[in-house]
């Protein structure tokens, strides 16, 4: 009997912790992290700072407003709600971006809304930023809400960092955490 | 502070300047599924020009299915999910299911061209919301995000992120709300 106990509380905590997986595009070198913990799978794919430039530039920013955003360390960021045992609910400033003895969440839509009032951006622009970046908030139901963005860290190129990804589930706060995260060079 | 000139960027404007993301990552799969809402509200008011300068007001669809997806050119699961969109359109459109596509922030010119690399192309409106002001009032915090209208001009299912509309789980749930097709 103590041994089947055992035995069950090995698969359920096999079943909440996280296998990350870390692969490499042959073709670019581009990095993605990704883990799958608690019913909720959670990415990050590195976005060279070029990618970052190109895609703003096109989409009608400065050269001039888009150079810091795209040297702030940017990630493809996926989350989404496979099998959580109810709706994921979830505040990117309750995340954590862990680098060395520092820890601080990522940068927020908000705060870049605001350095970008310094660059008189045309309303399409910056309705394009504004809805290219991982939702500041969101709720997921069950079966595969999700979402996909851009998510900075603030970190300089090639700096090494752990994402602690937090949130809720009926009233529990969960955690998903990819380790030695690396900005793209 | 030195900025270098976009020229410089000129391979990845003409690699990525139209996607979102880098087309190397494997993208996350499109899911199937339609939340029901909790408490149906009333739906917020949608009243905006479609490609041919045509005013639909929300309003006036009531006693049809009505299904609202608020999306983007530059949104790679939006772009993702389009051809679906025109499929379930097909496939429902004459039993009474409306598709109405919300352009955020962007032009015809930008949307037009778009719209021809989809396959099948769209036949449904599509609507250009230029300010983004519908976004807070359907309560949107990502794109895309769906929402299903039942006849009764409520609020009947909800999808946030990329779904696949013509997957028959979808249809179904769609077909369901109209009147003449409950309980077949």
């Amino acid at each position: 009997m103590n041994r089947l106990l055992l035995l069950l509380a090995l698969l359920l905590m096999s079943s909440a912790s996280s296998a990350q997986t870390r692969t490499v595009d042959p073709d670019s070198g581009v990095v993605t992290w990704e883990t799958r913990v608690h019913g909720v799978t959670l990415s990050l794919t590195q976005i060279l700072p070029d990618q970052a430039r190109a895609f703003y530039l096109n989409r009608g920013m400065t050269a001039e407003a888009v150079e810091s955003y795209a040297n702030a360390c940017v990630y493809m960021t996926v989350l989404r709600n496979d099998e959580a045992p109810g709706v994921v609910r979830f505040r990117l400033a309750d995340w954590s971006v862990v680098s060395g003895d520092r820890s601080r969440p990522p940068i927020g839509v908000d705060e870049w809304l605001v350095r970008l009032e310094a660059y008189a951006l045309t309303k399409a622009a910056l309705i394009a930023f504004r809805w290219a970046q991982f939702p500041p908030e969101q709720a997921y139901q069950p079966g595969g809400d999700w979402n996909q963005g851009m998510l900075t860290t603030g970190l300089a190129p090639n700096a090494d960092f752990d994402l602690v990804a937090r949130w809720d589930v009926a009233g529990e706060t969960y955690e998903g955490v990819l380790r030695h995260v690396r900005c793209a060079p | 502070m030195s900025v270098a000139h976009p020229d410089r960027y000129q391979w990845a404007w003409l690699l990525f300047g139209f996607w979102l993301l880098p087309a190397y990552a494997d993208l996350p799969p499109l899911t199937h599924g339609l939340t029901p809402t909790e408490t149906p509200e009333e739906a917020p008011p949608l009243r905006f020009p479609t490609l041919d300068d045509e005013i639909i007001d929300i309003k006036d669809l009531k006693g049809r299915v009505v299904l609202v997806n608020f999306w983007a050119t530059w949104c790679p699961p939006c772009r993702r999910e389009m051809p679906s969109l025109e499929q379930l359109y097909q496939m429902a459109g004459e039993k009474g299911v409306i598709v109405l596509a919300v352009n955020i922030g962007e032009d015809i010119d930008t949307v037009f061209p778009f719209l021809g690399q989809v396959d099948p192309s769209p036949t449904f409106p599509i609507l250009f919301d230029s300010d983004s002001g519908s976004l807070a009032q359907w309560k949107v915090k990502g794109l895309p995000t769906t929402f299903v209208v039942g006849p009764d001009g409520r609020l009947a299912y909800r999808a946030v992120g990329g779904r696949e509309f013509s997957h028959p789980d979808v249809v179904r749930q769609l077909l369901d709300l109209l009147p003449d097709e409950a309980g077949k």
